[in-house]
């Protein structure tokens, strides 16, 4: 098989497709009745233009060019022209709403200021909303509203673009402060979009279509349904992200209309369907033709998608038409997809061994009584790695990778392959803490068996919502500076508890102030903040006592402890942060030497 | 249908009230992240609500400087009035 594999750059892609005059890509707008639609004849043309035109301001080969386009067309053809040109495109969010301007700033000032982009490309309203960035950001040269290139007749001078070239930087990780910019070339490219759609998808060329939402600055979109399907030559119909969270009966109505055949969303999505589509919109689906329903992104929660399939089976959906997928844009999109035709298949395991112990044990099928269902923990199964790819579980302290787990143990899940980019743009300290021995750290939690992957967990403390991550540093960092909560004595976290179709967020603090009143003011306080400079709707906020919170006795916050306590309800029930938990302070005692000594100097209290 | 500023801003609240919390009073001033607990998703479903009980189209950039009721209700006024369905 990987004989007759000759990989291609993008670049190559799209021109192989130009010959195409019956498939394309489909834009849909809100009103629904402009949909304009370029065939792959189109495409090549119209990226030619944008890459004329960014050629003409002056960007040369290697040059990054900065794209905040909230137009589907406007990123396609510029991202695709910035390629065609050798230029390196750096696709940043447009603002969304929602007083979130603030933060929305910082951030784009920092990824802009990372990736050295000269020029910011962006449409005339948000340029006037961009405020100090361009200012701020020393190598920005020009930002150009795209409305002023659109129609420009800049002839694309070729330019020779390989596969160890930079295609992109994908930046999507990182906490605001210093933005990880995943970099990855064509080679990473040809690989992953082979692995997806020959390997993963079983992609029939010309004939499969795809439809999707997803915003095209996140690697699902992007690489999933702009970049794979060229070199496919499938037909995609794209809608406004916005409009799907607005109304998300048009997704399954797109899919309805085109007679789609690959679409993907992360979990949330299809929740979002079940709870909002009305039973007077189901009359004008059929969703029979969706023959791959792919979801990753977030932590898959297998109910969710089983009410999915029940909802819309009566509509023609196929519930084996799901595959779960594994994947991180470090290792440019995909790592591992379930197999096709089987639907979401949950590994049962033994909850409190599979936590207390790292042992993914099956509970054996019949297994009715009470005690076993209440232990009982259903872990997603995301298939095998792709080929020429290899995935292993190691003991985090394995630095050199040197002995992977055991079948179902469970460990963090490294990756090596030809996917895995060469490392973070500019950053060789972070590339360096990113691989161990030369595999790809990925920050999960999982395990293999029979040679499929498992996910359970993450060893990072990310916060995930929405398919978007964020990083309790900057939750706290935030609400910090709200006055009357106590800095230092902060902590955020995400919890999956009670179930939800989503990960719920917190934040609990100390505070001095005793008085009710005052406490839920705080409380509206530190939504407010975290809102406007993050954009996250915070869940519950936790006002604690002076002390409540749970330290090591070094000092150091315990974020999981603090996550645990608030699972069980104990948190509010606190004190003092010894009254509730005197074993597990002894135990964090034993365990440090600093705490020891600190212990019999200062007679048991944390000096912070 | 035509509405005056009165009538719209009742039936904003009236609306609104619908996807706040419970217990939360809910007029004018109300802060919607901060005050209603209205998340980013569930933004989306009031506009989608919004604009069906209005008849309109709310662009994307428009919700860019909306905290409070009031802020929605100005917007919804501009489309309002340049369709010539707000009186006063």
């Amino acid at each position: 098989m990987s004989m007759l594999y000759a990989p291609r750059t993008v670049v190559q892609a799209i021109e192989d497709a130009a010959h195409s005059t019956s498939t394309g890509f489909r834009f849909v707008e809100e009103q629904q009745d402009a949909e304009p639609f370029f065939t792959h004849g189109g495409i090549e043309r119209a990226s030619a233009r944008f890459g004329g035109a960014l050629q003409a301001m002056g960007l040369k080969k290697g040059d990054r060019v900065a794209l905040i386009l909230p137009e589907n067309a406007d990123f396609v053809f510029a991202f695709l022209g910035a390629l065609r040109a050798g230029i390196i495109p750096v696709p940043i969010y447009p603002p969304t709403g929602l007083g979130k301007l603030a933060g929305y700033l910082d951030n784009t000032l920092h990824v802009v200021a990372k990736s050295g982009a000269k020029v910011c490309l962006t449409s005339t309203e948000i340029k006037r909303v961009l405020g100090t960035v361009p200012a701020r950001a020393p190598e920005l040269e020009r930002v150009i509203a795209v409305e002023t290139i659109r129609g420009s007749r800049e002839p694309l001078k070729p330019e020779k673009v390989g596969l160890d070239d930079v295609a992109f930087l994908q930046f999507t990780s990182g906490s605001t402060s210093r933005p990880k910019g995943v970099t990855l070339t064509h080679a990473n490219l040809a690989a992953n979009v082979r692995a997806i759609m020959q390997l993963g998808l079983g992609i029939r060329d010309s004939v499969d279509s795809g439809v999707s939402w997803l915003p095209l600055y996140h690697d699902m979109g992007l690489i999933g349904f702009v970049i794979a399907p060229l070199y496919h030559v499938n037909t995609i119909t794209f809608l406004p992200p916005l409009l799907f969270l607005k109304r998300p009966v048009r997704w399954l109505e797109a899919v309805t209309r085109y007679r789609g055949s690959i679409s993907f969303g992360p979990n949330f999505a299809y929740a979002l369907c079940v709870k909002r589509i009305k039973e007077s919109e189901m009359k004008n689906l059929d969703l029979s033709s969706w023959r791959v329903a792919g979801c990753g992104a977030e932590p898959i929660r297998a109910e969710n998608l089983r009410a999915f399939a029940d909802r819309f089976a009566p509509v023609g959906f196929s519930e084996k038409a799901f595959i779960s997928c594994y994947g991180m844009a470090e290792s440019t999109l995909a790592i591992s997809f379930s197999k096709l035709g089987q639907g979401v298949i949950t590994d049962v395991v033994d909850g409190p061994t599979l936590w207390g112990e790292g042992q993914a044990q099956p509970v054996p099928e019949g297994a009715s009584s009470a005690g076993a269902a209440e232990r009982a923990a259903p872990i997603v199964q995301c298939g095998s790695p792709f080929e020429d790819h290899d995935v292993q579980a190691f003991a985090l302290d394995d630095g050199e990778s040197e002995r992977p787990l055991g079948e179902r143990q469970v460990g963090e899940l490294r990756l090596r392959g030809p996917s895995v980019m060469p490392g973070y743009w500019a950053d060789p300290e972070l590339t360096r803490e990113a691989f161990a021995g030369g595999w790809l750290k990925t920050g999960d939690l999982g395990y293999l068996a029979d040679g499929n992957v498992h996910v359970c967990g993450r060893s990072k403390e990310l916060i995930i919502v929405n398919g978007r991550n964020y990083y309790p540093q900057d939750l706290e960092w935030e609400a910090g500076k709200v006055e009357g909560v106590r800095k230092g004595n902060i902590i955020a976290f995400g919890t999956m508890k009670p179930h939800n179709d989503r990960e719920r967020v917190i934040i609990a603090f100390e505070t001095s102030t005793a008085d009710e009143a005052a406490q839920v003011a705080l409380k509206g306080e530190v939504r407010r903040v975290v809102q406007q400079a993050l954009g996250l709707t915070v869940d519950d906020v936790v006002p604690l006592a002076v002390g409540v919170l749970p330290k090591t006795s070094s000092g150091k916050l315990q974020r999981a402890r603090t996550r645990e306590l608030y699972e069980v309800g104990e948190l509010t029930l606190r004190t003092s942060s010894r009254e509730v938990d005197p074993l597990g302070a002894a135990k964090e005692l034993a365990k440090s030497q600093i705490g020891y000594v600190r212990h019999a100097l200062l007679g048991g209290r944390s000096d912070e | 249908m035509t509405w005056t500023e009165e009538t719209l801003r009742t039936e904003l609240v009236q609306l609104f009230r619908q996807h706040a919390q419970e217990g939360v009073s809910v007029d004018g001033k109300s802060h919607l992240v901060a005050d209603l607990g209205i998340d980013s998703l569930g933004v989306m479903e009031v506009v989608a609500d919004i604009e069906d009980r209005f008849q309109l189209i709310i662009p994307d950039e428009a919700l860019r400087d909306v905290d409070t009721i009031d802020d929605v209700a100005l917007a919804i006024e501009t489309r309002l009035r340049g369709d010539g369905r707000l009186q006063g």
